[in-house]
């Protein structure tokens, strides 16, 4: 301990400056919610815990285990098909399999009402033909499930598909020579050894199910996220919504030390224990009715994620189109890709920045400031928002009193709150992607760098730069999806004056006008469609 | 005059165990030494001090009498004037055989890195990238870039371990011929002892982050006390038995 006190004074640099003020600039909506907690609970929270506490906790428990057993079922299965055998159009099936990531999920949730509610188009159909139909009731919890799950496998899909794909052929001629069948291999072998993508998979699921807002409010399922909501703008009581956010970041942290618990030291290096054998599983050819049965498979995911929403969402497009197609739509659709651009650029930037600061702080101790600041991903958007509200009451507050200076103004209708309030949120998306491809660098050039004589920054410029490019532009289009998908946040923090596309899509849903939202949801699933085909072709392109 | 002073020096990672412990050394000025040691002895992160790539919890390093770190003070890397030749090479993967060695130079560098391909024998490939090299003419690379700065001291870390038998022994020739043409202090780290009895004119010897035994490479076989050098100088009589004995056979 002496040792690291005598060394603070030679080791502290301008780097370990940086990295704690900026961390600490990142992260004041966690610590504003940490000392809010401390002010006593608010007028509403008797109201609260007495009528409706039980139902978010309940609800939100069921969400995530149903979600959880579906999300795994879909994302496993067809990631197992696509890695094993080998098909006519399997590329496009591929590709399709990611698109349900292109339809925000309370997008997907208005569609499924006009597909099979009340008079619902499928119904019609069914109708036209005859059919007698038995209603499927969609707005409940049930619904919610389903729903979210054909919106969400595409996380557990993309993680598992990788792994799976990267299974050496050894392991399987080994499993074969012991006897297993095929069957036996999956469930005892592939499986197991996929499970730290599983898990990781399913822990993005489970954030998203927490964050969803719009989905969850359309059906009238009270979760803690539209109870936060509710408490703050119906209720009023700012100080109920903190401490309710309080006990969903418990829920998050208990999340996290159960995905830690199952990951355990379950990191298995598949190159390691397999050294001699680097060519991974040859695919098999499919026919016959193994054929149908596996497309089918393949099909029912991409059916109900994306393109029945999708022929839905054109339905109501086509009758809308001569009263919502105008210069406001581009406009606003420009809006939300300019929002996003700037957003996704300062967020890899600063992503960039916090890795590079903790490469460079040389009291390692102080890295922990730049996790702090990373840990929005994980802290549903609703909380980040009530986060950033109390900060900016306390600012004002403070202004006003001490220097009798109004700044109300500059701070809750501002972009660049909200800017701020994502940069917090997405940060974590940015900063793990890099951070991986920063460790498959290593460190060794950028010391060779240093050793002929450049600084920090210019090692970065020269060669840390060109060899991250690809890295910074997939992390890039990852923030941009979901920047421009993004609602709770949008909602809390947006100026009067500027809306998004997922904002305008809501805002119709809301007031019944789920048709009218059909327009701009298409304009942003074409958008994001596009940014996910362009990741697609980058990550294809970064294997070759 | 000595190239490089070593008192006292100490480094432990998360507080655990010191990795290199309290080690005191000097090196003559115009000496190749080596450093030999098992793996996990200590020598990549000696070497790594020395380069100012890691920071001593205790002990000074003085290159050319200058101190360079002590507990009050730490010079930058880019200060240092040392050059590192890395186990893996570290070529810049973008840049070309000519940008790779010009990369730290701010003038004469076409006439530099002319003169250093050709002591290198790659006049012929300056606008290669590293992967269209063979390991040997990367490692030549690397030895050339590091060569462009004139640095005070050159380290190389375990130069011949990605090479295999056959190439190693040419390279290692090769490799001290440059050294010695030039004039360099050298500083490499090995875990074959061959690779040390071939190039160096002294040797150090580390176990469990201590140095152990720091002789000439003439007074390697001369009294040894320390049961690791023992086996060591064992193994390798064993070794050079086994290759006359089956020389004779044939």
């Amino acid at each position: 301990m002496f040792l690291k006190i005598k060394h603070f004074k030679r080791d502290f640099n301008k780097w370990t400056v940086l990295i704690v003020a900026v961390s600490l600039f990142l992260a004041i909506p966690v610590f504003s919610i940490l000392i809010s907690l401390f002010r006593g609970n608010g007028e509403m929270w008797e109201h609260i815990t007495t009528y409706f506490l039980f139902d978010y906790i309940k609800n939100s428990i069921i969400l995530i285990f149903g979600t959880g057993l579906l999300t795994f079922t879909i994302g496993t299965s067809s990631a197992w098909i696509i890695s094993k055998y080998t098909f006519r159009y399997k590329k496009i099936i591929e590709w399709l399999l990611f698109m349900p990531l292109a339809i925000p999920s309370y997008i997907v949730a208005y569609t499924y009402v006009g597909l099979i509610g009340n008079g619902g188009t499928f119904i019609e159909i069914l109708r036209d033909f005859g059919f007698s139909v038995i209603r499927v009731e969609m707005m409940n919890i049930y619904g919610l499930i389903w729903v979210l799950s054909f919106s969400l496998y595409p996380y557990v899909y993309a993680g598992t598909r990788t792994i799976f794909q990267s299974y050496p052929s050894q392991l399987k001629h080994t499993a074969s020579l012991l006897g297993v069948s095929n069957k036996k291999y999956f469930f005892t072998v592939a499986l197991p050894l996929a499970s730290p993508a599983i898990i990781g998979g399913l822990f993005l699921v489970f954030m998203e199910v927490l964050n969803d807002y719009g989905a969850a409010k359309y059906y009238g399922v009270s979760t803690f996220t539209t109870g936060i909501f509710r408490t703050w703008t119906a209720l009023e009581d700012l100080q109920s919504s903190i401490y309710l956010s309080a006990i969903l970041v418990i829920l998050v942290f208990i999340l996290v030390l159960i995905v830690k618990w199952l990951r355990g030291r379950r990191s298995y290096n598949l190159t390691q224990t397999n050294t001699n054998q680097k060519s991974t599983e040859n695919r098999v050819k499919i026919s016959g009715l193994k054929k149908i049965l596996y497309l089918g498979i393949l099909l029912i995911p991409i059916l109900f994620g994306f393109i029945l929403p999708l022929i839905q969402l054109v339905i109501w497009g086509i009758q809308t189109f001569d009263s919502m197609f105008n210069n406001d739509l581009i406009i606003l659709g420009l809006e939300s890709l300019s929002l996003g651009l700037s957003t996704a650029l300062l967020v890899v930037f600063l992503a960039c920045l916090l890795i590079y600061l903790s490469k460079w702080n040389y009291l390692k101790r102080f890295n922990i400031f730049s996790r702090i600041a990373t840990l929005g991903y994980v802290i549903p958007g609703a909380i980040i928002g009530v986060g950033i509200i109390r900060t900016s009451k306390s600012l004002t507050d403070l202004f006003s009193f001490k220097f009798d200076f109004e700044i109300g103004h500059l701070v809750y209708n501002s972009i660049l709150v909200l800017i701020y309030a994502y940069l917090f949120r997405f940060i974590a998306v940015a900063y793990n992607s890099i951070e991986g491809n920063t460790l498959k660098i290593g460190n060794n050039l950028s010391e060779s760098s240093y050793l002929l004589g450049y600084g920090k920054i210019k090692t970065f410029i020269k060669i840390d730069f060109p060899l991250l490019r690809s890295a910074l532009l997939s992390s890039f289009i990852l923030v941009l999806i979901d920047v421009m998908k993004e609602l709770p946040l949008t909602l809390i923090l947006k100026p009067y004056n500027l809306s998004t596309l997922a904002v305008r899509a809501y805002e119709y849903a809301e007031d019944e006008r789920v048709a009218e939202a059909a327009l701009p949801a298409l304009f942003l699933i074409f958008l994001i469609g596009t940014m996910i085909t362009l990741l697609n072709y980058k990550v294809r392109e970064n294997k070759q | 005059m000595k190239i490089l002073e070593i008192e006292n020096l100490s480094k432990s990672f998360e507080s655990k165990f010191e990795v290199v412990s309290d080690c005191t050394f000097n090196i003559e000025s115009g000496k190749i030494c080596a450093i030999v040691g098992e793996s996990g002895s200590g020598k990549t992160t000696l070497f790594r001090l020395i380069a100012g790539l890691e920071r001593p919890d205790k002990g000074t390093i003085r290159i050319n009498g200058t101190l360079m770190s002590s507990d009050k003070f730490i010079s930058d890397v880019k200060d240092r004037n040392v050059g590192l030749v890395f186990q893996d090479f570290s070529l810049f993967p973008h840049l070309t055989v000519k940008e790779n060695i010009e990369f730290g130079l701010k003038k004469d560098k076409d006439k530099k890195v002319g003169e250093l391909l050709e002591t290198i024998k790659m006049e012929n490939f300056p606008n290669r990238y590293p992967n269209e090299l063979s390991g040997g003419q990367q490692q030549r690379v690397s030895l050339a870039r590091s060569l462009a700065m004139d640095p005070e001291l050159l380290l190389l870390d375990e130069p011949f371990s990605s090479l295999d038998t056959q190439l190693k022994s040419k390279i290692r020739q090769e490799l001290r011929d440059i050294i010695k043409k030039i004039g360099i202090s050298s500083v490499f780290i090995t875990h074959d002892i061959i690779d040390a009895l071939e190039i160096a004119d002294e040797i150090i010897f580390m176990d469990n982050g201590k140095i152990i035994r720091h002789c000439l490479i003439e007074d390697v076989f001369k009294e040894i006390k320390e049961e690791k050098i023992q086996n060591n100088i064992v193994e390798l009589k064993r070794n050079a038995e086994l290759i006359l004995n089956a020389l004779k056979k044939k």
